[in-house]
């Protein structure tokens, strides 16, 4: 497996975590100030534009240049490791490295780019910041601490039955990077069996996308909604709660599920949590305070209840 | 009658003559270098062009003759008696190119030894590529009279035979090679089965039929098999070594050392019958290997009713040592204080017949193998069909034992896939397989449908026949390569576009069957390594040479057959291993014969640093025990190990530095005030380039003076040094881009192009270009381009 | 029957897909085997008439109707078929560049408009944000919680010990001069133009 580091980590802020599930992010630097991961969050940090990228309404280009910005505050920060907590902001981060390591005529334009908008000192050199190895996803650093986290876990998961949802950004842009691939992505339900849950692994349309699909969710909303559909049906009765781990997919599924249940006419009993939030539940974190439930669509105190201390 | 008679009797007298005289050592170099130039007209093909008189009369040597056809059988005579009445002890033979006819003029120079003879090319490089008389026959001179220098330096050589141990070691007891072993065995080599199972026969006892193109039909593999198996045991020549692998081997000038290692199965092969009460008592269950994990088989057992040697054996890992089979045997044949063997084997040649593995399915998990029950491999379903399976042969769901009402195989499962853990490759008998399946299948169970789920049908050649007698027992296709197979309310659903409708579905099913790629084992990795031998990029074992040595592997007396070389099926496999048994007899019976160039070490000065091992694409340089040797079979006298070697401790016989020096001496010293001259270096190819131009009457400037060499990584800098000084303007480096020495190439080229850069010479002076025996006329025109830029450098 | 005249000099769009940005280097587009492993997995292609595999075939025969293509637009750029193409091909960004050249041609402009406002929130705060003209749709399905969640946002995040997020000062301008300089806002303007000029 690649290495995961634990310091240098540029925590990067992402758009929906910040305005959909923020406990998220809080959730995140609970644990990683519980486990000692040295950890800055940069307030001149730009977005990743992924959810503009994917509407069509970014070039790559434009992204690109705003990565090299943000890619030249990491190293003036010492902070080259950067750890995202949405998986569109990680394939976006490594799309740019690549582009901007191998592709002379992009590199130039985008320094040409950064030079006229007075930022010569931003400028990006070949080899500056390498995509396997300076690129992580939050996921990741919980599961290389896993076992340490699970050691220091306050809560008994026994009787919940969860499932995953891998987002698609994290294991199918860049296959050769994901832990656990992107053909039987297991990364989140080994934490999940490390924390003592019952783990469902496999279902139909495990690896099938959320169903945002990005514009889909505004433009066409029923296309969207049919996939989402296939994913929550084809889970029906069998979770208790799935496990995120990009904020769109989670927003996808926790706030449309309420939506199809009305549609369809069925209860699906299934909450949705992101691995950071179940985590830092698991560690003591106060559910409101740390994880922010208050910002889900599908309440999740019911779940909580279930849920003992150990 | 007669005539011809006495005349035969007559040169007989000759050669009689001549070995007394060589006893006499009238032919070592020693002897005054009285050289004799033999002038060929060649029927006018030379002598329309070259003015054979002023040549005949401006060379200097002890004998100077013209002949119509020096290649006719009545010039031998002629060549045989001048050599005896002038006390020649060399011999130049001004004519066509060495290519065609050095091995007739060697055989007509016989009393002199055959190195003793120079060919000089003034038909092909004078005559027939220039058409001014005066110039071609200036020319003509500088090229025989380089000719006489160089002979005066050359060496008698003797040819290197290379002789084989009458014996080979098999690795692999499956139908390669079986087919090897019979072979060789039946031709008087004692031939050693080594096999890292307790039993030979490999994947063909186990996949119950197999398909055959001619007979249109499924035939008993079993059956096929088992008489062939019979013969090899039974052979006084054939050993067989069951559990049994590869530690280490050495290399020797005629045999491997071979250090094995056989497994202990705690059992006196000698002394079991076979009776199987010991399997009775053994309280041991593990999935057995046999079945492909479907049913269970004893920690002590047999692998099946036919195996060979029909012996039990322990499977040591899983054995608990009771003790209870040991109190069961009449025979007193367990002992459980056996331990494994280290045995030495020493064998001429060897036989990589490692066979490949299934590709693992559980790489490629969006079908569900070892998810789902029913999702099975082709070889499971081999084992399902056949009548010694687990089912007796009855097509059984494995989650319900009931029969499937529909089948659904998905072709290139981990072929033809590019992603990790995929194999590019075709794996090349899958289609077969899919349609012999789908053909017993239709036989025994017409009510179950069949679906077949393919990219594209490869069925090549006459397997096209077999395609045909398969669908017409109605199966169904569908053109596309399935995504995924899940299962929805119990039942297994296939994800598949059918891309000539364009229309995507999901397919209910009973039982989906994954045609698995062939992938190459880890054992033949294991032994490649072992062997110094190299493997493609792939990882199977890597031909010498795909189209003319595909038995031969990078290593001499090292052979390949089967799918250790690559995917491909049985006919195939059993031709390659016929092919890999005649190479290694042709060996063993005939010695081989190095022609030199070779490079020969000089053990006294070689510091066994091992460069040269290193930069030999021929693998020819090897370390054994005390000394690195170099393989005269595999050595192509190229030289790049001796320009390697720090301490000069190579030599390449057969063109030495004398020889060079001379023919450059020759050719560049009546060069005339303001005249151009440009020294072309030609490897092989780049030669028979050059003859083509002549044959096609291509023109190009009496400035190119050719030199054949091994390779160029012969040249060193003085050599680069001496051309210049004496005269030369340029030099042309032509060769062939051999793919096993493109390194060596590159590293001469750097160090070349260095050497003249450091001593001031213009870049444009030594010129490389990559030779190709079809594109002649590319040649042709680096020489008129060069002939024109020197030009053009004289005129400022 | 479809007439494939010979049409010299013009890049075949397989080249100028090959060659985007958004392709991978090592796209395996032109050695696409037309197998439609990536059909059978797509979502889109599930719920309409979408089909990478014969985009991917329109692309190769260079035919220029698949820009017309309005199914080309239920892409929901999950990667699913990079994922799995056993040529390393990738449909996923061969429809990202294909609606890329649709939209700078001056096509789909309506559908591109309804998304400006994201391009505008992030030249005024330097962080991507849902586009505003969706906002009531999503209270609609959401409901009234989602809209106090908005309302409440800030209150949220400080007691989740959060920063402002928003972008100040000297970064929002670095933001904004380097997508005025990549020629983004005049993009912007174009797409907005496009449609309000007509209106």
């Amino acid at each position: 497996m690649k290495t995961i580091p634990d310091k240098n980590i540029l925590l990067f802020k992402s758009c929906l975590v910040n305005v959909e599930y923020p406990g998220v992010e809080s959730s995140t630097k609970y644990i990683f100030d519980k486990m000692g991961v040295e950890y800055f969050i940069d307030p001149n940090q730009s977005c990743c534009t992924g959810l503009g990228h994917y509407y069509d309404l970014f070039d790559q280009i434009s992204t690109s240049a705003l990565s090299a910005r943000n890619f030249a505050l990491a190293r003036k920060s010492n902070h080259e490791n950067i750890v995202t907590l949405c998986s569109t902001c990680y394939a976006i981060m490594k799309k740019s490295i690549n582009l901007l390591n191998s592709n002379k005529k992009a590199r130039d334009e985008i320094n040409g780019i950064l030079e006229r908008a007075g930022l010569s000192h931003m400028k990006y050199n070949v080899g500056d910041l390498d995509s396997e190895k300076n690129v992580f996803h939050m996921v990741e650093i919980l599961y290389s601490k896993v076992n340490e986290i699970a050691s220091n876990i306050k809560k008994d998961f026994s009787n919940i039955r969860i499932a995953s949802h891998h987002a698609c950004h994290y294991c199918k842009v860049y296959p050769e990077d994901a832990i656990t691939g992107s053909r039987n992505p297991m990364i989140l339900d080994e934490i999940a069996a490390a924390f003592g849950a019952e783990v469902v692994d496999w279902y139909d349309f495990k690896k099938a996308t959320c169903g945002a699909g990005f514009s889909q969710r505004f433009a066409n909303r029923d296309l969207s909604l049919s996939a989402t559909a296939d994913k929550l049906m084809a889970l029906e009765g069998k979770a208790d709660l799935l496990l995120h781990m990009c904020p769109n997919c989670q927003m996808q599924l926790d706030r449309y599920q309420p939506v199809l249940e009305k549609e369809l006419g069925r209860k699906l009993n299934l909450v949705h949590l992101s691995v950071a939030q179940m985590a830092a539940l698991g560690m003591g974190a106060d559910p409101y305070k740390v994880l922010g439930i208050q910002t889900h669509s599908v309440p999740v105190e019911g779940l909580l209840e279930k849920i003992k201390d150990i | 009658m007669n005539n011809t008679k006495s005349k035969t009797l007559e040169t007989q007298d000759i050669i009689n003559k001549t070995r007394a005289t060589k006893k006499q050592d009238s032919f070592s170099t020693k002897s005054g270098e009285r050289v004799g130039v033999f002038i060929c007209r060649c029927g006018g093909n030379i002598s329309d062009t070259v003015n054979i008189q002023e040549l005949k009369s401006s060379i200097d040597a002890n004998f100077v003759g013209e002949f119509e056809n020096l290649c006719s059988i009545n010039c031998r005579r002629h060549i045989r008696e001048e050599i005896i009445d002038q006390n020649l002890d060399r011999v130049v033979i001004a004519g066509c190119s060495p290519l065609t006819h050095l091995k007739t003029f060697q055989n007509y120079a016989d009393p002199l030894n055959p190195y003793m003879v120079e060919m000089v090319n003034i038909r092909e490089q004078c005559s027939w590529v220039h058409s001014d008389k005066e110039k071609a026959t200036k020319k003509a001179i500088s090229l025989v009279q380089a000719g006489v220098e160089k002979v005066k330096k050359a060496k008698a050589l003797s040819k290197i035979i290379s002789r084989t141990e009458k014996s080979a070691a098999i690795f692999g007891g499956g139908i390669s090679g079986i087919t090897a072993a019979l072979s060789l065995a039946n031709q008087g080599v004692k031939v050693t089965i080594i096999e890292k199972n307790p039993t030979i026969g490999g994947f063909m006892v186990k996949i119950g039929k197999v398909f055959s193109p001619e007979k249109l039909a499924e035939e008993c593999s079993l059956c096929i098999l088992n008489p062939i198996i019979n013969d090899v045991i039974n052979h006084k020549n054939i050993k067989i070594m069951t559990k049994t692998r590869l530690l280490r081997a050495g290399r020797r000038s005629s045999y491997f050392n071979l250090i094995l290692e056989k497994d202990t199965s705690f059992v006196h092969e000698d002394r079991c019958i076979a009776c199987g009460k010991c399997a009775d008592v053994c309280p041991v269950e593990v999935p057995d290997e046999w079945n492909q994990k479907m049913t269970m088989r004893k920690a002590i057992y047999k692998p099946f009713s036919q195996a060979v040697p029909d012996v039990y054996t322990i499977d040591v890992e899983n054995c608990i040592q009771c003790g209870k089979c040991e109190k069961v045997c009449n025979m007193d044949a367990i002992d459980f204080k056996l331990k494994s063997e280290i045995i030495s084997l020493k064998s001429g040649s060897v036989v990589i017949a490692t066979g490949h593995e299934s590709y693992d399915l559980t790489k490629r998990p969006e079908y569900g193998y070892g998810r789902f029950d029913d999702v099975i491999s082709q070889l499971d379903l081999a084992r399902i069909l056949g009548v010694n399976g687990p089912t007796l042969g009855k097509l059984q769901k494995i989650s319900d034992g009931k029969v499937p009402e529909r089948v659904v195989m998905i072709q290139c499962t981990g072929s033809r896939d590019e992603k990790t853990d995929g194999k590019r490759y075709c794996s090349k008998v899958c289609c077969m397989v899919a349609l012999k399946h789908a053909s017993i299948i239709k036989d025994k169970y017409p009510d179950t449908e069949v679906v077949i789920c393919y990219t594209d049908l490869r069925t090549v050649g006459m397997y096209e026949n077999y395609l045909r007698y398969v669908q017409d027992k109605g199966i169904k296709f569908i053109r596309g390569r399935p995504g995924e197979v899940t299962k929805i309310n119990d039942k297994l659903v296939v994800r598949v576009e059918d891309t000539l409708q364009r229309k995507p579905m999901e397919i209910e099913t009973d039982m989906v069957v994954l045609s698995e790629a062939i992938e190459p084992s880890e054992g033949t990795m294991e032994l490649a390594k072992k062997l110094n031998v190299g493997l493609s990029q792939d990882l199977f074992i890597k031909e010498k040479h795909s189209k003319i040595k595909p038995a031969n592997t990078d290593v001499e007396r090292i052979f390949v057959c089967g799918t250790a070389q690559g995917p491909k099926d049985i006919t195939d496999s059993v031709s390659q291993a016929n092919a890999a048994a005649a190479k290694v007899s042709e060996q063993i019976k005939c010695g081989t014969e190095a022609e030199p160039p070779v490079a020969v070490i000089k053990n006294s000065l070689c510091s066994h640093c091992g460069k040269c091992i290193e930069i030999c694409g021929f693998k020819a340089v090897y370390r054994d025990e005390e000394y690195i040797s170099i393989d005269p079979m595999a050595c192509r006298g190229c030289g790049a190990c001796a320009g390697s070697c720090p301490e000069g401790a190579i030599e390449i016989k057969g063109l030495n530095d004398q020889e060079l020096f001379a023919q450059m001496d020759g050719l560049l010293s009546d060069k005339k005030e303001g005249e151009v001259r440009i020294l072309a270096f030609l490897d092989n190819v780049g030669y028979t380039a050059a003859d083509t131009i002549g044959n096609n009457r291509v023109t190009y400037p009496e400035s190119i003076r050719i030199i054949k060499i091994p390779s160029i990584n012969r040249l060193m800098p003085e050599h680069i040094t001496y051309a210049f000084d004496h005269g030369a303007d340029g030099i042309l480096l032509a060769e062939y881009p051999d793919e096993c020495m493109l390194e060596a190439h590159k590293a001469k080229i750097q160090e070349l192009s260095d050497y003249v850069a450091s001593k001031g010479i213009a870049s444009n002076k030594l010129r490389f270009y990559k030779a190709y025996a079809p594109h002649f006329r590319g040649l042709a025109k680096q020489f008129e381009n060069f002939n024109q830029d020197m030009l053009a450098e004289k005129g400022k | 029957m479809l007439k494939k005249g010979m049409d010299h000099g013009s890049k075949e769009m397989v080249e100028v897909i090959k060659n985007d940005y958004r392709a991978s280097a090592d796209i395996g587009l032109k050695r696409c085997m037309q197998c439609g492993l990536c059909t059978s997995n797509c979502p889109a292609t599930r719920h309409s008439e979408y089909d990478p595999r014969e985009m991917v075939k329109m692309v190769l025969d260079d035919n220029h109707e698949i820009l017309d293509n309005p199914d080309i637009w239920n892409c929901f750029y999950c990667y699913t078929c990079q994922s799995n193409c056993p040529v390393n091909n990738s449909p996923c960004q061969v429809n990202q560049i294909l609606r890329q050249k649709v939209l700078l041609k001056g096509g789909k402009s309506q559908r591109i408009y309804e998304f400006l406002a994201y391009g505008y929130s992030y030249m005024d705060f330097g962080v991507g944000s849902i586009p505003s003209d969706f906002f009531d749709e999503l209270v609609k399905d959401f409901g009234e919680d989602y809209l106090q969640l908005k309302l409440n946002l800030e209150d949220i995040r400080e007691e989740l010990g959060l920063d402002d997020y928003n972008l100040k000062g000297n970064s929002l301008n670095e933001v904004k001069n380097i997508l005025i300089e990549s020629g983004f806002k005049k993009k912007l303007e174009t797409f907005k133009d496009a449609v309000e000029s007509k209106s």
